[in-house]
């Protein structure tokens, strides 16, 4: 009983906060939400059992990468922007039918499918420090060519973000 | 569809749960026309797809959706900080990080 609760306050957290983001005039206001979101998905993560995950989702999204944000935010003049939104009504309504036929399209079928699967069906999975043993141990052996990968991945991404944010840059040629 | 009204959550409240923060994410960055914000809106939408690998891991006992997210999150950072650098770029030469900027691209 305890968990549902727990997970649906998580879920109304996190689905309010996401639609603040979207909602909210001000980058840096959407920021704090999208921090809020992230909160949220590390705290389903634990529900999940995914106690590790839950503790990398914290660092990297909540720690790391909104901070990028912010400091983007910060070094980029607010006033001078425009306007925040898309313009048109008849677009925009559009655009919110569709998503929303979307979403709607994925939850009949989702529910349709796995509906008899509930919290008790959980399968056993080993506790504790064992689990994590088991996921280096994945992460290692079956899956290191990816795990390479990703490696090679991030440095050309540390070399490439240099380059692109020193460079004068841009496709349209300014006169002046 | 009986057990679709009980309060006991189960694996479709997850998957429900990870579609609609998809789709949010892909409302933010279909009406917004800050980049900043329509690169936030693609984490969200990241986020979302890591909820339901957690969730299918959960329920089969199987390891290999959890090192899925791993990568997922590598390259979500990746492409924040290759996104972001840019931003920077374009706000360097341009003055300005609004969409309606960039409809034109001329070479």
């Amino acid at each position: 009983m305890l968990e549902n609760i727990v997970f649906y306050g998580l879920e109304a957290l996190v689905i309010l906060s996401a639609l603040a983001m979207i909602s909210i005039r001000s980058p840096i206001y959407s920021a704090l939400c999208l921090v809020m979101v992230m909160v949220g998905v590390a705290g389903i993560f634990v529900t999940l059992n995914a106690y590790f995950l839950a503790a990398v989702q914290l660092i990297v999204y909540a720690g790391a990468v909104t901070v990028l944000f912010v400091m983007v935010v910060m070094m980029i003049d607010l006033k001078k922007n425009g306007r925040s939104f898309s313009k048109g009504l008849l677009g925009n309504s559009l655009k919110a039918f569709s998503v929303g036929l979307i979403w709607s399209l994925i939850a009949t079928s989702v529910i349709y499918v796995f509906s008899d699967i509930g919290r008790g069906d959980l399968p056993k999975i080993s506790e504790g420090t064992f689990q994590m043993k088991e996921l280096a141990a994945h992460l290692f052996t079956k899956y290191i060519f990816g795990f390479e990968a990703i490696c090679i991945l991030l440095l050309l991404v540390i070399v490439g973000t240099v380059a692109l944010s020193r460079a004068k840059g841009g496709t349209h040629v300014r006169n002046d | 569809m009986l057990e679709m009204t009980s309060f006991e959550v189960g694996l479709n409240h997850y998957l429900t749960l990870s579609a609609a923060l998809f789709c949010i994410g892909l409302m933010g960055v279909l009406i917004r026309r800050n980049t900043v914000v329509i690169l936030m809106c693609i984490e969200l939408m990241l986020n979302a797809v890591n909820i339901s690998f957690v969730a299918f891991s959960r329920y089969q006992a199987n390891n290999d959706g959890n090192i899925m997210v791993f990568f997922v999150m590598a390259i979500a950072a990746a492409e924040a900080a290759v996104g972001l650098g840019l931003i920077v770029a374009i706000f360097k030469r341009f003055r300005s990080v609004d969409l309606d900027f960039f409809e034109s691209l001329r070479g």
